[in-house]
């Protein structure tokens, strides 16, 4: 939000980046701090799978056909419809349509939840194939990035938890609504980060 | 929020996107320009979301340019991976 406190009071940044200069930031600095720090986490996993597959392309080739493409895709789509809702509950919100603003945010946790659901059975259906985190070069790859997004994906949840509670008790109004804003945007980036792991695992053969 | 109506089609694209990612990747051997598609609409379904849902679009222009530089490099390594 414009002059939001918790924006100008970090001047841990050049002034060309502040809100006067360079344009709103959605959220809240803090969690922009937290998103890029993930996004460099994640980043180092996109980077260790490139090095993986340049020294075992054999192995990255055959790889994704042992993984159950289906479950894959579904989950793509429950993620990028929870982003819709997610847009939706900041919408409404800004209409001062709390009633629809909480159906959204319950919307997009039950997506968070049926996410992890299939997730949880894909490593099973994995065990039952003998597929395992030292399976091979792919498969190691594939646990620690599938497995720390299932994290994230998790605490996001817990997340939508706590700002339905405070939407509930008050908090946010079409005036002020940059904690459910900060929300909005670290859940986009758990699904801008599924957008790169999808087709690095399951569909680049 | 200002083009609430739009939302869906962005949402329907993106699903689109990704049946036609899927089936690129399950129908045809991963030629150079099988995987320069994929990394293509990997950077456009990226842009979609950090514009329209994220709504970085007239928002802060260094987070917007980083998010954007971010969905540009990781996909030009996967063309770059199509020559190894």
């Amino acid at each position: 939000m414009k002059n939001n406190p918790i924006n100008s009071s970090l001047g841990i940044f050049p002034k060309s980046w502040s809100e006067e200069h360079a344009g709103r930031i959605p959220g809240n600095i803090p969690i922009w701090v937290g998103i890029l720090s993930e996004l460099t986490e994640f980043g180092i996993f996109f980077v260790a799978y490139f090095i993986a597959k340049f020294y075992y392309p054999e192995v990255f080739t055959q790889g994704p056909q042992s993984l159950h493409t289906s479950l894959g895709v579904t989950n793509t789509i429950i993620l990028l419809t929870s982003s819709y809702f997610m847009a939706k509950a900041m919408a409404n919100i800004r209409l001062d349509n709390k009633s629809k603003c909480e159906r959204y945010l319950w919307l997009a946790f039950f997506c968070g939840c049926l996410y992890l659901i299939i997730k949880t059975w894909e490593f099973y259906w994995n065990d039952l194939q003998g597929f395992g985190p030292s399976t091979s070069e792919f498969f190691t790859v594939y646990y620690y990035m599938t497995f720390n997004h299932f994290l994230h994906v998790g605490w996001a949840s817990c997340a939508i938890l706590w700002v339905i509670f405070r939407l509930r008790s008050g908090a946010y109004s079409s005036k002020e609504n940059s904690g459910l804003e900060a929300l909005a945007v670290y859940w986009h980036m758990i699904d801008l980060m599924w957008i790169l792991i999808f087709p690095l695992l399951y569909v680049l053969r | 929020m200002k083009h609430v109506g739009k939302l869906e089609y962005y949402l329907l694209a993106l699903i689109a996107i990704t049946l036609f990612n899927t089936f690129l990747g399950e129908q045809f051997a991963s030629t150079t320009l099988v995987t320069i598609l994929i990394a293509l609409t990997v950077t456009y379904k990226g842009f979609m979301v950090i514009d329209h849902f994220m709504e970085l679009k007239g928002a802060n222009k260094n987070l917007r340019f980083l998010m954007k530089l971010y969905f540009t490099i990781f996909p030009s390594l996967i063309i770059l991976s199509a020559f190894y």
